[in-house]
């Protein structure tokens, strides 16, 4: 059993540092920064998959444009650009100092989310049926009044689950923004393990705090997703509703 | 769907297939360049290298962080390395009588890498520092100080690493000596006025940090902030004089004591023959030499 001797793992230092004050600062930027972002990219990607369906060819050419941009481009050469592109072209100071790192990945990220987000609402947009549509018109809604009452409520189902994964991913991704020095969770791993040479301890603290808060969000996905089933007998188990039934609860919600 | 049209969808997909393999061995060739000639055991110098089992292979491999002129770089608009710590690594390969294969490594990696035998000696400007000792063993080859680079003029006033940059915001290099440095002065002299430490994966994102004005200043070692300052058509400056002058070394794993021996034979070898002066002079760096 050389080899395993050979591994200089410090189980002790995992612990000291699980609750480090500058780890879970670190983490509490990865969820600000993932959760704006994602506030940011789903409003937008609302309004660019609509867009994107419109009939008018400037309109969905717009929208294409963007999709097509945001998404051919590497985030973190985005990333590059937006914080020190923009603050190299803009010398101003009152635009320096507002346009700050911490800023920049919100919108960068965001930004980047919307184009991903548009492609998934699009998708849920096409998925319900074409009739809804002439339903609704029919009935003297407008097109944006359908869209916004008719066609969207039910595109939802479609959308949410690909919008959890696109969260989980964001979660994750917002580590690239060391790019522009700032310091989330992955990162104060990463310094933290430089400064004290404890590189798979550190490692570990970071795998550890993912795995929980990705877990959280699964769980939480999975809670809205059996919210939205409609359909009684198509509803799935989650966790939650299995420990209900378990204590003797009533079966749905 | 026809067959026909199936036929050819997977004739596309073995073209991709095949398309992808080329490359993949393309890139696998290119990965190995094996060293052409046989380690001979008595090599110019005299050094015997026989005893070394990382050499056995004809080649030194050298683990460097190649972002870090005037030391290690890519000479512009080329993958070609370049640089202080480049010309070292080479001299003292050639005195041994072995090729050279540079592994780019980012900083904060390389004494992990060095450590699980990714390559078998690093040399990037490394400090030597008794943290660092603790886990790989050092040849130290040059002393070299630390150097602030700041906007021209100096708007900040900063007079050295000291009560002169609390409360600023200072951009470094992720695992650096100047971090710790900047630890330790948060912890002292500026302990109710905390420096605000900007790390970055490589010390030009730094500078360019300092450059669009969201740092007040950069910290790196002498010769690279005194680079960064004269190659920034005056718009930023270096604080004179520089700090704390310590030796580089070359990192080598602790298990790997022959090969120690050697480096350290090598570097003798090239101080005495004037290699070593004359690679110092040509950067402009003699005030570096060993002493």
């Amino acid at each position: 059993m050389d080899w395993l001797l050979a591994i200089r793992f410090d189980l002790d230092t995992v612990g000291d540092f699980l609750f480090d004050p500058i780890i879970l600062r670190a983490m509490r930027q990865t969820l600000q920064i993932a959760a704006l972002a994602m506030v940011l990219g789903v409003v937008l990607g609302v309004v660019l998959a609509v867009m994107r369906v419109s009939r008018n060819p400037i309109v969905s050419g717009l929208a294409g444009v963007y999709v097509w941009f945001w998404r051919a481009t590497p985030v973190v050469l985005q990333l590059l650009i937006m914080y020190f592109g923009l603050r190299q072209l803009i010398e101003d100071d009152l635009f320096r100092d507002n346009w700050t790192r911490w800023r920049a990945a919100v919108i960068t990220f965001g930004l980047n989310e919307a184009a991903y987000m548009a492609e998934i609402v699009r998708g849920g947009i096409l998925s319900v049926e074409s009739g809804q549509m002439d339903a609704a018109k029919s009935l003297g809604m407008t097109n944006l009044q359908a869209m916004r009452r008719v066609i969207l409520p039910q595109a939802l189902r479609v959308v949410v689950p690909p919008t959890g994964n696109e969260l989980i991913a964001m979660l994750k991704n917002t580590s690239v923004a060391f790019a522009i020095g700032v310091v989330e969770l992955m990162n104060a791993a990463k310094i933290q393990a430089a400064q004290s040479f404890k590189v798979m301890e550190m490692y570990t603290v970071a795998a550890f705090w993912y795995l929980v808060l990705v877990s959280i969000f699964s769980l939480l996905q999975a809670e809205l997703e059996r919210a939205l089933t409609i359909s009684e007998r198509e509803r799935p188990e989650t966790l939650f509703s299995r420990a209900l039934t378990l204590m003797g609860g009533r079966r749905g919600i | 769907m026809s067959p026909r049209s199936l036929s050819r969808i997977s004739l596309l997909v073995f073209v991709a297939l095949a398309l992808a393999a080329v490359l993949a061995f393309a890139a696998c060739k290119d990965d190995k360049k094996e060293g052409t000639t046989p380690p001979a055991d008595q090599t110019p110098a005299g050094i015997d290298i026989s005893g070394v089992p990382e050499l056995q292979d004809g080649v030194l491999n050298v683990g460097s962080d190649i972002a870090y002129a005037p030391f290690e770089f890519y000479i512009e608009g080329t993958e070609t390395e370049d640089g202080l710590d480049i010309d070292i690594a080479k001299a003292i390969a050639a005195e041994l009588g072995v090729d050279i294969e540079f592994i780019n490594t980012g900083f904060d990696g390389l004494i992990p890498a060095l450590q699980s035998a990714e390559f078998d000696i690093l040399v990037s400007a490394m400090t030597i520092r008794p943290d660092r000792e603790d886990q790989i063993d050092f040849v130290p080859y040059i002393t070299v100080g630390t150097g602030i680079v700041v906007p021209a003029g100096n708007p900040d006033n900063i007079t050295g690493l000291d009560e002169s940059l609390c409360g600023l915001t200072l951009a470094v290099q992720v695992a650096t000596i100047q971090v710790t440095f900047l630890e330790d002065l948060n912890e002292g002299a500026c302990a109710d006025n905390n420096v605000d430490i900007v790390t970055f994966d490589t010390n030009p994102l730094a500078v360019e940090d300092l450059r669009t004005g969201g740092s007040d200043a950069n910290f790196s070692d002498f010769p690279v902030a005194a680079e960064d300052a004269a190659q920034s058509d005056g718009e930023l400056e270096v604080v004179e004089p520089q700090i704390d002058p310590e030796p580089y070394g070359i990192g080598v794993d602790k298990g790997s004591t022959e090969l120690k021996g050697v480096i350290a034979d090598a570097l003798q070898a090239i101080r005495d023959s004037g290699e070593y002066d004359q690679i110092l002079a040509k950067w402009e760096l003699e005030g570096v030499a060993l002493q």
